[in-house]
């Protein structure tokens, strides 16, 4: 219990820290900057504990994504700014990065050595798989709020 | 209402809706504020039509109306001035600001950016944490931290040039690669592929992709199909970057 404990505060610290620098370089105003680092931590947090439960990471991600949608629009209706703005600098640190990196890299190798290997083939197919599920579930859980709640109204 | 203030008005609405555009705002929002503005000033009905690289839109009152198209140009996303327009357009809502005060507001935005000095060593540090968080030990941070602030330093020089941004994307892929791969050439650390892959993460195109889908979600099929175009070919483009430094590495043929 306490090392699941610890192992959620140290990803809430060092998520904060990327959601920050990415809303630095989408220049969100200097004010709204710790919002950005909280929704940040909550949601990688949130998904980590979904995770350590044994959810799939696509689920996972999704739900992460849905809560920090929630809890954007609360600032944004606290503040009167678009929600999106604290939201994407949140869902920075959940993107799939490594998942990424491995298929384009497989891809490359694959046409490099010009026959097709089993190998990479199925790493390209599984990680890229992966990389498309999870962004597709990172935006589409960030837009259920308003999907749901705020159809025909505006947000603020 | 007259004729030339009918023109007024639609002025400062289209020019409130291409800057959302210019600088990163989704299409819903766009086409939220400039019809909630236009109500507020006294248009009868606003009509907008958004496409990759232009806006169209038509006013509507006393049977009469105005239609007018601006060319929106990329001018990478700044959250600042989209905010500002969205705090005058509901000041206006709520009867504060008159036709003038939202013209002298827009017309004093201008973009203002985080200097260098601060930009560089967070985004190294942020890159540093992506390596943490995907299991690397210290060494592969403190490696990750070094090459992501150079790329960025990198980034940021080219980007005050003016050049291309897929060119842009490719050196600071291939700059940030080639300092990222020293783990590997010197054996400094025992997860040598994760500085490679977290350093490069800033180069991801986070804001134009969940743009798109969000687009695409609600309904703007062609902006988030340019959208999703854009951020494909600046994927493509720092993949190129990183490939021709991992081969001037040696580590694949």
């Amino acid at each position: 219990m306490m090392e699941l404990l610890l192992a959620l505060l140290n990803d809430a610290f060092f998520s904060a820290i990327p959601a920050v620098g990415f809303a630095m370089v989408f220049n969100v105003p200097k004010r709204f900057l710790p919002y950005c680092a909280v929704a940040g931590a909550l949601g990688h947090s949130f998904r980590t504990l979904l995770l350590h439960i044994g959810l799939p990471i696509e689920w996972a991600t999704f739900a992460a994504a849905a809560l920090v949608g929630l809890v954007t629009i609360g600032f944004a209706k606290r503040h009167l700014a678009p929600p999106l703005m604290y939201a994407v600098a949140a869902i920075i640190p959940m993107i799939p990065g490594t998942y990424a990196f491995n298929t384009v890299i497989a891809l490359v190798q694959l046409t490099a050595q010009s026959e097709i290997s089993p190998e990479l083939t199925s790493e390209v197919i599984s990680n890229g798989l992966k990389t498309v599920f999870i962004l597709g579930a990172l935006s589409v859980g960030l837009a259920m709020p308003s999907l749901l709640y705020f159809r025909t109204r505006p947000v603020i | 209402m007259y004729a030339d203030t009918q023109n007024d008005i639609t002025r400062q609405v289209v020019r409130v809706a291409q800057l959302l555009l210019a600088y990163g705002a989704e299409s819903e929002l766009v086409e939220e504020i400039s019809q909630r503005l236009g109500y507020a000033l006294g248009l009868a009905g606003v009509e907008i039509s958004i496409s990759s690289n232009s806006l169209v839109l038509t006013s509507l009152v006393h049977g009469r109306c105005i239609t007018t198209t601006r060319r929106t140009r990329e001018h990478g996303i700044n959250m600042t001035i989209v905010c500002e327009l969205q705090r005058i357009c509901l000041l206006t809502e709520k009867g504060l600001y008159g036709l003038n005060e939202v013209r002298k507001r827009v017309s004093r935005i201008e973009p203002r950016t985080y200097p260098k000095r601060y930009l560089v060593p967070m985004i190294g540090l942020s890159c540093a944490s992506f390596c943490h968080l995907f299991g690397g030990d210290i060494a592969a941070s403190v490696i990750t931290f070094f090459a992501s602030s150079i790329g960025m330093f990198v980034r940021v020089s080219i980007a005050k040039h003016h050049f291309n941004l897929l060119l842009n994307f490719a050196v600071t892929a291939f700059v940030t690669t080639l300092i990222a791969q020293l783990g590997y050439q010197f054996s400094l650390t025992d997860t040598p592929k994760l500085p490679m892959a977290a350093s490069v993460l800033m180069l991801v195109p986070g804001f134009p992709m969940i743009n798109s889908i969000s687009d695409m979600v609600k309904g703007h099929l062609n902006v988030g199909i340019s959208r999703w175009g854009h951020a494909t070919l600046l994927t493509v483009s720092s993949v190129i970057g990183i490939t021709i430094a991992m081969q001037l590495g040696g580590l694949f043929l």
